[in-house]
């Protein structure tokens, strides 16, 4: 059997499942937001209205609002806070990051287990060797909090096997937009992508992070990595973390193999309307930008932050460009401090902000006006997210937006590489 | 509350890869339902939340519903009285939460190519298809899971959840 099969094989108590099969399966972790714990809450109260079976398996993280900047949000989060206290629910109040780093810095998803949560993102666990997927409200409220289970559909695994080198300037996210666009937005519905070949094992663990990100944008169910010595030693450095059984597949059981090369791979920008709009980032250079950010699910890490204080070292900010910094946690905030970062990147010009998702759909920060530009690390791009459906959103690398917040426009990177060795750059402690 | 798993009304389509959060913008996600339907689908067709009646079709191109997977974008959908929303693709959470929610969906591959806005249309979910009253047209979708049609005339997940569960019926 493949990864998948087996983790949903044990946790729906089968010896063996196949692809197609309907599983009901116990539920090891729920992840909530703001937005969803409040939309989940309402349908639990309203129509379920049981206990919650395991209340330490359900995580609410309130990342989307940093502050609330109206009193019908304010009204939400107490809402939130008062119905995760009641149940007993674990808390992350604002100001502690995104949703996906805390819970994982929390030591809430492991190897081998079910992690499900309304935020499309949910398939990131897949980078510890979890199965995790993005179910809906109803599916939490009627059988995820009041018995721990949940009904799953059991993929077909494709194994997305990356093999190569980068080349100065590419960066691992500027590999996984570049997925997106070869295999299309909705080009992997319904699939496991299991991430595998040289190139994966190299990779730190959070820049594995980047991979199982994108699977929502092809469509896909879920995306994993096999755990090894990276997760092994990433997990060992948590303060704390659920005890665990790791799941691997029958070596040699493939069905479908995807292959791909990375050798030769530039620079890429994904480009409104959709994430699976995506150009090397020579197609669209030189369009001026007004805001420029690392934050959002993938963005915001102390590697985003290492990289974008090494291209301020080598060229002022753009003074017509805004430069937001929003790390993921507050873990990264505080290795950040630590580095001198924050205060290198302060005194260049950059702006930071509290631990949260950032300008994610515009609910802190981050709207447009019609006819603004910005480049960030965020997930997502659609006309109509952050402020005007006329404003523009495009997604690249953290040192592609970092590039860029010195021109004032999109700016090819490997211009201020110029034949440095950047391997090293964003490398450091793991984190 | 049992679901209509046959339907005819006008179609209204909409393009390929229109994700959840525009159907129903995170800044309304907090309102009454009332002043939400009010919205829904705004940007991708101007006309439908004003003009959509009971029983109409909602034809859409691939990958319909992608991005956030909250439910209440199925939700708002089905409270416009939509009788079915028929892509060529879905998303996979827009597709589960249809179910779960109970909004009839089908997919069937190409049908914006024998389907135009405005015409008069049938569909049969069980049956998989869908007939274009206008032209006479008969379109065959993808055959849907007995399980989650087992759902949708169950009315969604939450009534069924509990045996689903092997807790009780």
């Amino acid at each position: 059997m493949k990864m998948v099969e087996k983790i949903l094989a044990r946790a729906g108590g089968r010896d063996r499942v196949s692809p197609g099969e309907i599983v009901v399966a116990e539920v090891d972790g729920l992840v909530m937001h703001d937005l969803s714990a409040y939309l989940t809450s309402r349908v639990y109260e309203e129509r379920v209205g049981l206990p919650v079976r395991h209340p330490d398996r359900v995580t609410v993280v309130f990342d989307h609002t940093f502050a609330p900047a109206t009193e019908a949000t304010a009204d939400v989060l107490v809402h939130d806070r008062a119905w995760a206290r009641r149940h007993g629910l674990n808390l992350y109040d604002c100001g502690h990051g995104n949703i996906h780093h805390v819970v994982t810095h929390g030591g809430h998803a492991v190897p081998g287990s079910v992690i499900v949560g309304s935020d499309s993102h949910t398939p990131v666990y897949g980078a510890l060797g979890a199965f995790a997927t993005g179910i809906g409200n109803d599916s939490h409220a009627g059988m995820v909090l009041p018995y721990s289970k949940a009904w799953f559909r059991v993929p077909e695994t494709v194994h997305v096997k990356i093999d190569g080198k980068l080349r100065p300037g590419t960066t691992v996210r500027d590999v996984a937009l570049w997925l997106v666009g070869e295999i299309g937005e909705g080009g992997a519905v319904y699939k496991a992508l299991q991430f595998e070949g040289a190139f994966v094992e190299t990779l730190t663990f959070w820049d594995r992070w980047l991979l199982p990100l994108i699977t929502i944008d092809v469509g896909a169910k879920c995306g994993l990595i096999e755990p090894d010595e990276v997760t092994e030693r990433f997990l060992a450095s948590l303060p704390a973390h659920r005890a665990y059984q790791p799941v691997y597949g029958d070596p040699g059981d493939v069905s479908e193999c995807w292959s791909y090369d990375v050798s030769e791979l530039a620079p890429q920008v994904a480009c409104p309307p959709t994430v699976g709009n995506v150009h090397a980032v020579d197609e669209v250079a030189g369009l001026e930008i007004t805001w420029a950010e690392l934050g959002g699910h993938g963005g915001g890490r102390i590697e985003d932050l290492r990289l974008a204080a090494w291209v301020l070292r080598r060229a002022p900010k753009h003074p017509d460009v805004r430069f937001n910094l929003v790390p993921s946690s507050r873990q990264v905030f505080a290795q950040a401090l630590k580095e001198g970062l924050v205060a290198e990147l302060h005194d260049a010009g950059a702006t930071f902000f509290p631990p949260s998702t950032g300008s994610n759909q515009a609910v802190n920060m981050g709207a447009l006006s019609a006819g603004e530009r910005m480049i960030s690390t965020h997930a997502r791009n659609f006309p109509g997210r952050n402020g005007s459906s006329k404003a523009e959103m495009y997604l690249g690398s953290a040192l592609t937006v970092a590039a860029s917040a010195t021109r004032g426009r999109i700016t090819d990177p490997r211009e201020l590489v110029a034949g440095e060795e950047l391997a090293t750059v964003a490398a450091g402690g793991e984190l | 509350m049992p679901v209509s798993l046959q339907t005819v009304g006008r179609a209204w389509v909409v393009g390929d890869n229109i994700p959840s959060d525009q159907m129903v913008k995170s800044h309304r996600v907090f309102l009454p339902m009332e002043e939400i339907v009010r919205h829904v689908l705004e940007d991708a067709h101007p006309g439908f939340a004003p003009g959509v009646r009971v029983g109409d079709v909602l034809v859409a191109g691939r990958h319909f519903g992608q991005s956030s997977g909250r439910a209440i974008a199925t939700k708002a959908i089905k409270a416009t009285g939509v009788g079915c929303v028929v892509a060529e693709s879905f998303a996979r959470t827009f597709y589960r939460n249809a179910f779960e929610i109970g909004l009839p969906i089908l997919e069937i591959p190409h049908v914006r190519e024998c389907v135009s806005d405005g015409d008069r249309v049938s569909v049969d979910i069980v049956a998989g298809s869908l007939t274009n009253e206008r032209t006479g047209a008969v379109i065959d979708g993808r055959p849907t899971d007995p399980f989650l049609l087992e759902m949708l005339r169950g009315g969604g997940l939450i009534p069924i959840a509990a045996r689903l569960a092997g807790e009780s019926s």
